[in-house]
């Protein structure tokens, strides 16, 4: 599916605290914007994908509502972050096998002011864990952090340098939530939610909605190609009690995987969109790319060589739309001077990510 | 496969700390599980462990998201290297939450019915 399918269109509705919208407005909010951003109308979409946990409109609804008719190939998948990057996968396995040529995928949810995110189950070890008081994915990846902080010597030094230049990518991004400096003053005097993990470490909670349009990429030749996307995973800190290595994040798994199917190296990407849900998960996910060694990654973030990984201030700074405001403003950048964007999707030892290339 | 977390919560109840053996390979398979995660092994047993471990990572929550444990922060939830090769969970007690160190000695406590670990 190499190079089939392209991204035509992005859309994307304000991102707030407390939208006072259903998940089906911001849907369909978004949708129309990234159809237009395309330049087709929603009529000449023929098919329909989204992801969510339960907390969003079924795409039923939204083709419904967009008067998509007949709706061809259609599917609401389970998942959150892992989804961000496969989504575009699942896209363009549509587009390659001929099922479909033009694709709406979106996310769409109150994640502040409705379904929240911090309870959700994280598996059947919580059964004998959650007895102890914990649940959801804050404490689970606020374990994983401190063993990871402890192995690679990185301290709150060097999680206040992933935050502090997130803030600052998303200071000239009016669509970002937070949008203020942050000194290391300021970081250290944030209360812990799970140690090492500050309020800040977290990404911020939003209502929203972003929308891609995918098309067959002879239909939109000048569109950021969808070049490789990998999708998988294992042991690590999904499965804490019988891994060897709880740090181990889905990058570790399918980073080879990406420079196999890509043809590419680590040093081809100029601008990574990586999924930032907590501050330890950029050099993580840096490391593992081979973006940055983990013997130099405490300099690397002091002197902001991460400059360039989310520009918009990613899920940290900008919101949280499940990691697929990332895979637009890939999209930004490749419209722009950029060549290839790497863009994840985490979910915990599994997940996604795919390599996009400035359309031709 | 059903597995049997009965025998598991028991012994907590007596204050013992119970651990399975996969009878096919002879690994130890800890948190309880129906099958061997190695072999595949459906026939586990349970037998006591020495109670002894050392802290392989931990958080200091601040702020629950149990509702029945808001209000009781901040507490320390850890896993704990175990010296028969498997890990367990469990809180950290009997020490300030600020004393608490990856690689620590401890050993298990019993409180509310569940392994707790305390400073060795
Ligand atoms: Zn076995």
């Amino acid at each position: 599916m190499r190079d089939r399918a392209a991204v035509a269109g992005i859309g994307m509705t304000a991102l707030t605290r407390s939208s006072g919208r259903t998940e089906l407005e911001l849907a369909v909010e978004a949708s129309r914007a990234a159809c237009a951003d395309a330049g087709v109308e929603p009529g000449e979409v023929d098919a329909v994908l989204s992801y969510h946990l339960n907390d969003s409109a079924p795409v039923v609804q939204v083709a419904a509502a967009l008067r998509i008719e007949p709706l061809g190939w259609h599917n609401d998948i389970t998942g959150g972050g892992t989804q961000a990057a496969s989504i575009l996968g699942d896209a363009a396995m549509l587009v390659a096998s001929g099922l479909a040529r033009t694709v709406l995928v979106y996310r769409a949810l109150n994640g502040r002011s409705g379904t929240r995110m911090n309870t959700v189950s994280t598996g059947p070890q919580e059964r004998f864990t959650r007895p102890y008081g914990m649940a959801g994915p804050i404490p689970m990846f606020a374990l994983a952090a401190q063993r990871y902080l402890h192995e690679t010597g990185l301290t709150e030094e060097h999680l206040h340098a992933v935050v502090a230049q997130s803030r600052e990518n998303a200071a000239a991004n009016p669509r970002a939530l937070r949008r203020d400096p942050l000194s290391l003053e300021d970081y250290l005097a944030r209360p812990y939610v799970c140690s090492p993990l500050r309020t800040v470490d977290c990404c911020q909670e939003t209502d929203g909605a972003c929308a891609l349009v995918v098309r067959d990429a002879r239909l939109a030749p000048g569109a950021p190609r969808i070049h490789a996307v990998v999708r998988g995973g294992g042991p690590g800190c999904s499965s804490m009690d019988r891994s060897p290595d709880v740090t181990q994040i889905f990058s570790g798994h399918l980073a080879p995987l990406l420079w196999e199917r890509s043809g590419m190296k680590p040093g081809d990407v100029d601008v990574a969109l990586l999924y930032d849900a907590y501050s330890w998960l950029v050099p993580r996910q840096l490391e593992d790319f081979g973006l940055a060694a983990r013997a130099e990654l405490g300099e690397f973030l002091l002197r902001r060589r991460h400059a360039a990984v989310n520009p918009h201030g990613g899920l940290l700074s900008e919101g949280y739309v499940h990691g697929l405001n990332n895979v637009a403003q890939a999209v930004r950048e490749l419209r722009g001077d950029r060549e290839t964007a790497l863009v994840t999707g985490f979910g915990g030892s599994y997940g996604s990510a795919a390599i996009l290339t400035r359309g031709r | 496969m059903a597995s049997d977390t009965l025998t598991y919560w028991d012994a907590c109840r007596r204050g013992e700390l119970l651990v399975q053996r996969c009878t096919a390979c002879a690994r130890r398979v800890h948190l309880p599980a129906p099958e061997c995660p190695r072999c595949g092994g459906a026939d586990l047993v349970y037998e006591p462990v020495s109670g002894h471990g050392a802290v392989h990572t931990f958080t200091v929550v601040h702020r629950s998201f149990v509702p029945e444990f808001r209000g009781r922060e901040p507490y320390v939830l850890a896993w704990i290297d175990l010296p028969e090769g498997v890990r367990a969970f469990g809180q950290v007690v009997g020490c300030p939450p600020e004393r608490v160190r990856i690689g620590m000695p401890v050993r298990v406590t019993f409180a509310d019915d569940l392994p707790q670990w305390r400073p060795a």
